[in-house]
């Protein structure tokens, strides 16, 4: 086929200038606001005042921007520790030939389909609720009924949040791992069945190995999803910000468009300088996973 | 014929690109209530005059409701077209993009504080128009015939100490509390005082109910108004923006909600309360009182019984060292007039639909709130509120000024809530709230 530049140019035109305009636009704005004291997001550039790396001392000298920071420190680790056990686990037992595996991968999957308001909703009010809550009740029925547990409580909010966050998150990571694992050739396992390995070592040195490139989709996937952690927190603190649920994206929100139940200063100079940060977060954990997890080995 | 065929195609796909994006920019008012009626009932002939009106309202409210039918029966009797937009909350986030990019808005409305300080730029000064009469007014100024208190309010606020606000659907931050339980635990008075208030409390817990409730929402208020009333409002300010909590006013505050605690007069799922789960333990009648704003016999309406019974008083005083009963956080909402507006008067106009005569009353009954109007009746679930709003002297801002910094309110929220579920003692809970 004979290759036509014009027509070539005239298809991509629309798509690279809606990246240009709706991206990449928007992030060099960013950047540069990081670098102003700017109140409102909309405020033309003439009110905005230099301030150099101002907002960056700004934001590292709360308090809850550092907790928020840590939350998304502890869901990055322990909540993606949990996920990618669970969903390597849930992986490896769909894809060894058991019965009804449509069905399993359906169920698994299907809170990554519910949205996730009404996913945390039901946590907040079905399963952790003090008094009807599924938790509490079960307990009740083992005789631990009088001492009510405060699933929601400030000591305890940030596992139950990270828990129900997790629940929904297994599925996605899941699909990914299977993926990963029905492209391994039988014949290797075969190989290794004749020479003695058992299922341990099958899972060790075959399936691990040549998940490697899988393995770190997962993690970069992960870390761009935790960075952009948001809606979780909204929900289980949903009028202003809680030490037990916030994640930087939520301070940021409150940050830019003031919080929406007292009348706050508004900083969104702050906020942009919050945005670079969780940018540099991303590409940085990127490039420690290409060194770490190198992708040479798996030559499909 | 090929290439002609794909030229076409392109031009097609070009075009329908162009057009979805300008058509989404056009269609942002989600209803449209416009009415250009001919001069049957109009005083002033029809003058091909729009206004356009931005609410913070839903379609679904109860303000909404009444809004729109005020709107219309505006238009029929003026001829003025006017389209009113039902933002929502969201106005908070669009309203400053809007106006800036030049967007007509020529009425908008939102809480007082936030109209008057985040949007303090874009206001008309109201001095004048305010001080005229209107129809509804029989001759008077219109400041003489609505609520006095939320005026001065408005003008303290207003950008230059000026009026560039009319308030309505005024609030008070108060004790919301259920007659019923009180009626059933004997308590003949209301509470003035704290020690009176802990009497309260244990007949209450006498008849098995739970005297007292809050929710993370909440918190912050409930802290700032009980340090004002300890060390007072000057003292608790500070503490608000410094963030410093060194003064001892803090461990007495601490030793009083740890009393309540290890009294039992605070509901035991109070710590893990995510709003509005405080609000909902009211309206099941397990809790009886509940520190909130006069909004919520509206906010609650479907989940009370039918003739649940509303009673409201000040938060009690606790020490001679900080603030009376006369002390409160009273605001509103309130309208205001865009500053490059074509049509100032036709916008007061309906500013003063709003605020008086029939459609505040209307608006007062539909969401059990509070009239702007003097004249206007109150409803039955606030009856008891008018004498806080008539006795209250000193304005509160919002939650004292512990919800201005969200270090600060996040502090408050995690330590009051360890405190107030015996995780934290008194000790602890002063400690934990230097650092």
């Amino acid at each position: 086929m004979k290759k036509n530049r014009a027509m070539i140019n005239a298809f991509l035109a629309p798509a690279v200038l809606a990246y240009l305009v709706v991206f990449l636009y928007p992030t060099l704005r960013t950047i540069v606001m990081s670098f102003f004291k700017v109140e409102s997001v909309t405020d033309s550039v003439s009110k905005w005042k230099f301030f150099g790396l101002g907002n960056f001392k700004t934001i590292f000298s709360s308090e809850l921007f550092i907790t928020s920071l840590k939350n998304i420190g502890n869901i990055w680790l322990i909540g993606g520790i949990s996920v990618m056990v669970l969903a390597l686990l849930f992986a490896v037992i769909l894809t060894s030939g058991i019965k009804f595996k449509s069905f399993y991968r359906s169920a698994i999957y299907l809170p990554n389909v519910v949205s996730a308001v009404a996913m945390g909703t039901m946590w907040i009010n079905y399963i952790y609720n003090t008094d009807f809550g599924l938790l509490n009740r079960i307990l009740a029925f083992f005789g631990q009924g009088n001492k009510k547990v405060l699933w929601l409580g400030p000591d305890r909010i940030f596992w139950s949040m990270l828990v129900a966050y997790c629940f929904g998150m297994v599925g996605y990571h899941m699909l990914i791992f299977m993926a990963g694992i029905e492209r391994i050739p039988q014949d290797y396992y075969e190989a290794a069945t004749i020479e003695g390995a058992n299922i341990w070592d099958r899972f060790i040195k075959i399936t691990l190995p040549l998940l490697k490139g899988v393995t770190r989709s997962n993690i970069v996937i992960w870390t761009v999803t935790t960075v952009g952690f948001f809606v979780w927190g909204q929900i289980f603190s949903p009028v202003n910000l809680s030490a037990g649920t916030a994640a930087p994206m939520n301070y940021m929100y409150e940050l830019v468009f003031g919080s929406s139940s007292s009348v706050t200063v508004r900083d969104s100079g702050a906020g942009a300088a919050i945005g670079v940060l969780m940018t540099l977060i991303v590409v940085t954990v990127f490039f420690a996973t290409t060194f770490i997890v190198r992708n040479d080995d798996s030559e499909m | 014929m090929k290439k002609r065929a794909s030229i076409l195609l392109i031009f097609i796909m070009a075009l329908s690109v162009v057009f979805t994006s300008c058509g989404s920019t056009n269609s942002n008012s989600t209803n449209s209530n416009s009415s250009e009626s001919s001069s049957e009932t109009t005083t002033t002939p029809a003058k091909n005059i729009k206004l356009v009106y931005w609410t913070m309202w839903n379609e679904t409210e109860p303000q909404g409701q009444v809004i729109a039918e005020a709107v219309e029966a505006y238009s029929k009797q003026t001829g003025i077209e006017v389209e009113l937009n039902f933002n929502g909350r969201d106005i908070r986030k669009n309203l400053q993009p809007a106006l800036d990019a030049g967007t007509q808005i020529d009425i908008f409305d939102e809480d007082i504080d936030r109209v008057n300080s985040t949007w303090g730029n874009y206001l008309l000064d109201l001095e004048e128009l305010s001080t005229k009469s209107y129809p509804s007014t029989n001759g008077k100024p219109f400041t003489e015939v609505v609520n006095k208190a939320l005026i001065d309010i408005a003008r303290q606020v207003g950008p230059n100490g000026r009026l560039s606000s009319i308030p309505y659907q005024p609030f008070a931050f108060v004790v919301m509390y259920n007659k019923d339980i009180f009626d059933q635990a004997g308590i003949t008075s209301i509470p003035k005082t704290w020690e009176e208030l802990l009497e309260a409390c244990e007949k209450i817990k006498s008849i098995g109910k739970i005297p007292w409730t809050v929710d993370d929402a909440y918190m912050a208020a409930l802290v700032g108004y009980h340090l004002a009333r300890t060390i007072g409002m000057e003292e608790t300010l500070k503490i608000a923006n410094d963030n410093s909590w060194d003064h001892p006013g803090v461990l007495e505050l601490a030793k009083d909600w740890e009393e309540m605690y290890q009294k039992g007069y605070i509901s035991p799922n109070a710590a893990a309360n995510v709003w509005p789960a405080g609000q909902q333990e009211i309206a099941q009648e397990s809790v009886a009182m509940y520190l909130n704003g006069t909004w919520l016999p509206n906010e609650i309406k479907s989940s009370v019984k039918p003739d649940f019974r509303w009673g409201t008083f000040a938060y009690p005083s606790v020490s001679s060292d900080g603030d009376p009963i006369t002390y409160n956080n009273i605001g509103g909402q309130c309208f205001a007039i865009n500053k490059n507006t074509q049509y100032p008067q036709e916008a007061f106009d309906l500013i003063v639909t709003l605020t008086t005569g029939k459609y505040d009353t209307k608006l007062a009954q539909e969401s059990l709130g509070v009239p702007m109007g003097l004249d206007s009746d109150w409803p039955e679930q606030l009856t008891e509120a008018k004498t806080v709003f008539e006795n209250t002297t000193n304005r509160y801002i919002w939650a004292v000024g512990m919800e201005n910094s969200a270090d600060v309110n996040a502090k408050i929220k995690k330590n009051f809530a360890l405190l107030i579920s015996g995780k934290l003692d008194a000790q602890g809970f002063a400690e934990a709230m230097k650092n």
